[in-house]
């Protein structure tokens, strides 16, 4: 029997399936609505009906992958577990002071965001260990006893235990996990040390007790999805996709569930990885521009770039992910006009209901959406391949009250709308690009999600960017992403430590230490006998006295003498080359030593070409567009489907397809290559370059 | 006539302008040194037009928003714009010749210019944890003058076509107690002007000088007309008020006096009246006075105005030459932020005259202590600026935020794990500080508590603050907030409080020191509040039963 490999995207509106046998080059989908009252049965439901439709049978299922938003929206909507924290002597209201300062500068009515634990479930015992791990107050267990009690009082389901400076020493928070085991089995639990190996007491407390509050939330969720998995005759147990791009278990996912906040766009992200290993273009930017938001992620190298904090409902969450920026900046943005009288878009979204008005359900406000259908971007009668009506004259009628109180035409406003929310688009790119030292121009842009394609040209143009590339699937790339996700685990430690070879001893002790909790790991993810893994060892270095660190590679799993030289005299230069100067005689500090384990899969063979289908050498549909250079201007619409292997044409002109809506600007080359990417080549100034 | 003004091309020009001035706080932030900018994020960035109007501002504090006010017309008047080249960037820190509003924040500058044509500049601020004068950290209470806060620098030229000047340079350094950190902050303050240059040109040269330079003029007027909106919803009028600040010598007082006067489209702010300067470090110089009026303008009237030249139009302030908001050289500053909460209670206070539905109590300011000696762990000398957060006042309709910094203050703390690893101190709590909220129908946020015990032999310790005399003041029957203090050994026989101002107060190895900062105080009668808001404030122990009963539940006793 032909392995069968399964993705599933979990969105707001929709969720999206696909199922692809390993050989061969086919794949399926399938789209349904989100129950999101209970999301594993709408899922359950539409596996079932994809594997039926596609008479796949279940046992040939070997590897499914789930993307969920799960943890993302309990956060976002404050659904927490109830928590509890116990934690060191004085040291209780960390979570609520936060770093001091107003979560808005100006904005007086926004309050801090409430801690997962509330005052009264976070207790303090007597305990005390230095920054060097050293032990200055013995932990007093009668304490932790106490407030075990306490805490069953209050009837927390689950519980973070977060000590001063753990990770340098985790002594005091395993016998105090040791002892809540024991004495109360059924608790959900976690320790700082564990979840977040690193210094700095907010961020690591804040990590921990977000996961805490998540723990059984993601377990209920998991149990629920997995059972309906089983019970569909599927043998295998599935995967979740983290923020950091890799699947894990569900186990895995059940004990680390802030693991999971870019589950869903790192699908994105991994399929745009496996479209460059196959087009062999390893720099890309993703641009999965859907309705209400935009996630923008650079790839360099073939490799996507990274971060270790993002804010979750207002608490920053330190964990290992894939550096996804997200804008609130849609196809359903709401264009407004603000009291000094300039234009605006977003970040409010009109979403899917009622949606912008071109759809007909009782939209009223000017979206980008009705921009685009007044300036013939987007079809006048239908999307979705003919199943969704459009409103044309709905959206005419939104645009003309919005240019009336701008005292600007239709077409100027809705132009004008597109402009702004290209902007928006092209500083999102910048924050993933320019700030962080990459050129843009550099790299080609992927055009994906149901907009991305419509605003890709132009925004690449803006950034100095030649080169758009829109997949044949722009709807279901992320799901598609998913299956070729390998099994990751991120472990991390601090040793702050000057990088000097009187500290080599605990350096290496520290890297034996991660080599243990990466093996752990491994072990708890079952993977098939005969898999293949990497064991992959970075630090983090910085100049004593700084704040910001570079991460660097180490060669092998422990340091000597002179590959600690050779560390800090490449982190030197990387240095000047990153920041433009060294300090060779400052001295140099470890901050975190790092591992990645990867364990390899096999990934189904891409999506073979679809060739051409419907009636052939059907007249070219034309309508009227307009773009800034010509105005409207006759413009041939192609059908995606319709295009022929190797197909060259110019702009102007409009690709339409089942799941999107391809905007080719005028002077544009395009080109169906002869795997079914349009590659969109831009007439970018050529001395644009000089200028930086 | 005026040329009609693009609202798109405006609102485009405007985004990337504000992305570019991000992108300078980033580089700067990454590459900056001190934990005073990394941890805490005592940095500004900004983009000014070619006749030094703030166009976009990305900042981290919001006392920095009138800081960089005059910079550049301070520059050209002592420069002319036939001295400045592509590449120069000028350094100042002087508030009374073109600096920020205290010696520490060293501001650095750069001209932009496309084809030869000047066209904006580019700036950034920085706080440094140390500039010389009499105290470690530049900045303390008992400064009597200027010239005990530090080097000050006038507006000169710190790069030269790009090349830096180093007998400039070599001055900045000597006069520093940590001359490392200077160059790597200084040299971070650098690359945010290069990368700040570098978008500005690339914008001026997508859209042309001249049509760039109409769209930011139309942006700024937008800005303007937004603001003016928002000022005639208040009723027009004039609304006074009153707060002090701690004098020089033990309970004597210094008055902030305002009387606003609300007019079409127009805010007016007169401070005659208020205190004459005083000999101490307590002083707001004027750019302190700008960016604290603007800032609770801002925050009071609508929030979400941007940032730039166009909104400061709608208000004129006066302050009496000589008095505590209008100090002379040469009178010292250092400590204009704390002071400058007291200020920003004053506005804030006769602005809620003008719109009680959304009034705002007095809050509790940070309090700042400089701690100084050798870390026995390395032998090193180290000086350890920090501030701790009081509390926000009750608005009209929610309590205070705890432990927060309030109205012109706005950097972060440092962590107590960062701070053992690089200085010889032990935390030993960090709290909220229970029951110091000013109560009411809403109550203050409340104040917060830090200990720290000293690990080292040499340690001493200078002491700035407000409002451990006088309390922030209720509103419509709410309760003060509690006063701040600095204790030495609390909770043992020989527990001592300190002065509110102080310099180089030695303490011993293994002695502790206490901060508590001063807490918001309380909107409407206590009796008002709800049974379950005093409920939830038992249960959470911030107040005890005892207190809900006393001062809550009009004599009826607390029954949990």
């Amino acid at each position: 029997m032909e392995k069968v490999f399964v993705g599933i995207d979990t969105g707001g509106t929709f969720t999206d399936l696909v199922a692809a046998p390993l050989r061969g080059g086919r794949y399926f989908y399938r789209k349904v609505p989100t129950i999101t009252a209970d999301p594993a049965r709408g899922i359950i439901q539409g596996i079932s009906e994809l594997l039926e439709e596609n008479a796949i049978a279940p046992e040939a299922v070997a590897f499914l992958v789930l993307g969920t938003t799960l943890a993302t929206n309990a956060v976002l909507e404050g659904k927490w577990a109830p928590t509890g924290l116990i934690t060191t002597q004085g040291f209780r209201d960390v979570l609520e002071l936060a770093r001091q300062r107003r979560p808005h500068y100006f904005n007086l009515d926004i309050p801090k965001p409430m801690p997962p634990a509330s005052r009264e479930c976070r207790l303090e015992v007597s305990e005390r260990v230095a920054q060097d791990g050293s032990v200055v107050t013995e932990l007093n267990l009668d304490q932790v006893r106490q407030a075990i009690e306490t805490l069953k009082e209050k009837k927390i389901e689950t519980l973070a235990i977060c000590f001063m400076h753990s990770y340098a020493s985790p002594a005091h928070e395993l016998k105090a996990r040791e002892l809540v085991k024991q004495l109360w089995p059924e608790v959900y639990l976690c320790t700082s040390h564990e979840i977040l190996g690193e210094f700095r007491e907010f961020e690591r407390f804040a990590t921990t007790t977000v996961n805490a509050s998540l723990m059984p939330i993601m377990d209920r969720y998991l149990e629920s999805f997995e059972r309906g998995v089983k019970s569909l005759g599927i043998p295998h147990s599935p995967r979740v996709m983290q923020s950091n791009g890799g699947a894990v278990s569900t186990l895995a996912v059940r004990q680390r569930p802030v693991n999971t906040f870019f589950s869903g766009p790192a699908g994105g992200v991994i399929g745009t990885v496996g479209l460059g290993q196959q087009l062999k273009m390893p720099d890309l930017i993703t641009f999965d521009m859907g309705g209400t938001s935009t996630d923008v992620c650079l790839i360099h190298e073939g490799v996507p770039a990274q971060k270790s904090e993002r804010q979750m409902g207002g608490f920053p969450v330190r964990t290992r992910s894939l550096d996804i920026h997200t804008i609130g900046a849609g196809g359903g943005s709401i264009a407004w006009i603000d009291a000094g009288g300039l234009l605006k878009v977003g970040p409010q979204s009109a979403g899917a209901y009622p949606g912008p008005a071109a759809y007909g359900r009782g939209g009223e406000q000017a979206t980008v959406t009705d921009a685009n259908v007044v300036l013939g971007r987007l079809s006048p009668v239908a999307l979705l391949g003919g199943r969704m009506p459009m409103y044309p004259q709905k959206a005419k009628q939104v645009i003309d009250r919005l240019a009336k109180s701008l005292g600007v035409s239709a077409i100027k406003a809705a132009a004008g709308v597109i402009e702004i929310i290209n902007v928006n688009m092209m500083g999102a790119l910048r924050v993933i690009s320019v700030e962080r030292g990459e050129d843009p121009r550099d790299f080609a842009l992927v055009a994906f999600g149901g907009a991305g394609p419509l605003h890709a040209a132009e925004v690449a143009r803006s950034m100095g960017m030649r080169h758009v590339l829109v997949p044949p699937r722009p709807g279901l790339l992320s799901a598609i992403g998913l299956l070729h996700a390998d099994v990751r685990g991120d472990f991390s430690l601090t040793r702050l430590l000057r990088a000097e070879s009187t500290h080599l001893r605990k350096f290496n002790a520290g890297l034996v230490q991660l080599k243990i909790n990466g093996r752990q790991w491994l072990r708890e993810e079952k993977l098939p006998a005969g898999t293949k893994t990497r064991f992959e060892w970075f630090v983090d270095l910085r100049y004593f006295g700084q704040n910001f660190e570079l991460i660097q590679p180490l060669t092998k799993d422990s340091l000597t003498v002179a590959s600690l030289k050779k560390l800090v005299s490449t982190f030197h230069r990387r240095h000047k080359a990153f920041y433009g100067y060294d300090l060779p005689l400052q001295p140099v500090e470890i901050v975190n030593l790092r591992l990645v384990v990867t364990a390899l899969k096999k990934s189904p063979a891409a999506a073979k070409p679809v060739l051409p289908v419907g009636a052939k050498r059907k007249k070219l549909e034309q309508r009227l567009v307009w773009f800034a250079d010509t105005g409207f201007v006759k413009t041939p619409v192609y059908q995606r489907d319709q295009l022929r292997l190797g197909q060259r044409f110019k702009g102007p002109a409009i690709v339409e397809q089942m799941d999107a809506t391809t905007v080719v600007p005028p002077h544009c080359q395009v080109q169906n290559d002869r795997l079914g990417y349009l590659h969109l080549m831009l007439d970018v100034e050529k001395n644009s370059r000089s200028t930086s | 006539m005026k040329k009609a003004i693009d609202p798109i091309k405006s609102e485009v020009i405007a985004r990337f302008l504000l992305a570019t001035a991000e992108e300078m706080a980033a580089t700067l932030m990454r590459t900056a040194f001190s934990p005073n900018i990394k941890e805490r994020a005592d940095c500004s960035t900004a983009i000014f037009d070619e006749a030094g109007e703030v166009i976009a501002l990305a900042q981290r504090v919001p006392i920095h928003l009138g800081s960089m006010v005059g910079a550049v017309s301070e520059i050209l008047k002592r420069f002319g714009l036939s001295q400045l080249r592509p590449g120069d960037m000028f350094i100042a820190n002087d508030p009374y010749n073109g600096g920020g509003t205290h010696l520490p924040d060293i501001n650095v500058i750069a001209p932009v210019f496309v084809r030869g044509q000047l066209v904006a500049f580019v700036a950034n601020i920085a706080h440094h944890a140390d500039v010389g004068g009499m105290v470690p950290g530049s900045e303390a209470a008992v400064c009597k003058s200027i010239y005990q806060e530090g080097l000050r620098i006038p507006p000169v030229r710190i790069l030269n076509e790009g090349k830096l000047n180093r007998d400039v340079f070599e001055i900045i350094l000597l006069n520093s107690r940590t001359p490392d950190e200077r160059v790597g902050d200084l040299n971070a303050q650098f690359a945010a002007n290069t990368v700040g240059t570098r978008s500005v040109v690339q914008l001026f040269e997508r859209y042309g000088v001249k049509s760039t330079q109409e769209a930011i003029a139309g942006y700024l007027d937008f800005t303007e007309r937004r603001f003016r909106a928002a000022i005639n919803r208040l009723p027009k009028g004039r609304y006074e008020s009153e707060d002090f600040l701690d004098g020089n010598a033990a309970g004597e007082l210094c008055p902030i006096k305002l009387v606003l006067t609300v007019g079409k489209g127009r805010l007016h702010f007169d401070f005659t009246g208020s205190g004459k300067q005083l000999e101490s470090a307590r002083n707001i110089p004027y750019r302190a006075l700008l960016a604290t009026a603007y800032t609770v303008a801002k925050a009071m009237l609508d929030p979400e105005v941007p940032a730039n030249a166009g909104y400061y139009r709608t208000m004129i302030i006066h302050a009496p030459a000589g008095s505590v908001v209008g100090p002379v050289p040469p009178a010292a500053i250092g400590c204009r932020s704390i002071s400058a909460s007291v200020l920003g209670d004053v506005i804030a206070h006769a602005l809620s005259k003008a719109m009680p539905k959304q009034a705002l109590a007095g809050s509790g300011p940070h309090h700042l202590f400089v701690l100084s000696g050798t870390d026995p762990r390395n032998g090193v000398y180290f000086v350890d600026y920090e501030t701790v957060a009081g509390g926000m006042g009750a608005r009209a309709n929610r309590d205070g935020v705890d432990g927060v910094r309030v109205h012109a203050s706005g950097s972060s703390n440092l962590p107590a794990e960062a701070l053992e690893h690089a200085y010889p101190f032990r935390i030993e709590r960090y709290a909220l500080w229970d029951e110091s909220s000013g109560p009411g129908q809403f109550r203050g946020g409340a104040g917060v508590v830090r200990d720290y015990r000293v690990l080292a032999d040499d340690i001493v310790v200078s002491l700035s603050s407000e409002r451990q005399n006088v309390a922030s003041p209720g509103m419509l029957g709410g309760g003060a907030g509690a006063c701040g203090a600095f204790i030495l050994n609390p909770d043992t026989a020989h527990a001592q409080v300190l002065p509110s101002a102080a310099a180089d107060i030695a303490l011993p190895r293994n002695s502790v020191l206490r901060i508590c900062t001063p807490a918001g105080a309380g909107y409407g009668d206590p009796k008002k509040r709800t049974i379950a808001a005093v409920q939830s404030d038992v249960l959470q122990n911030r107040i005890t039963p005892e207190y809900a009963t006393k001062v809550y539940l009009e004599g009826d006793r607390y029954e949990s």
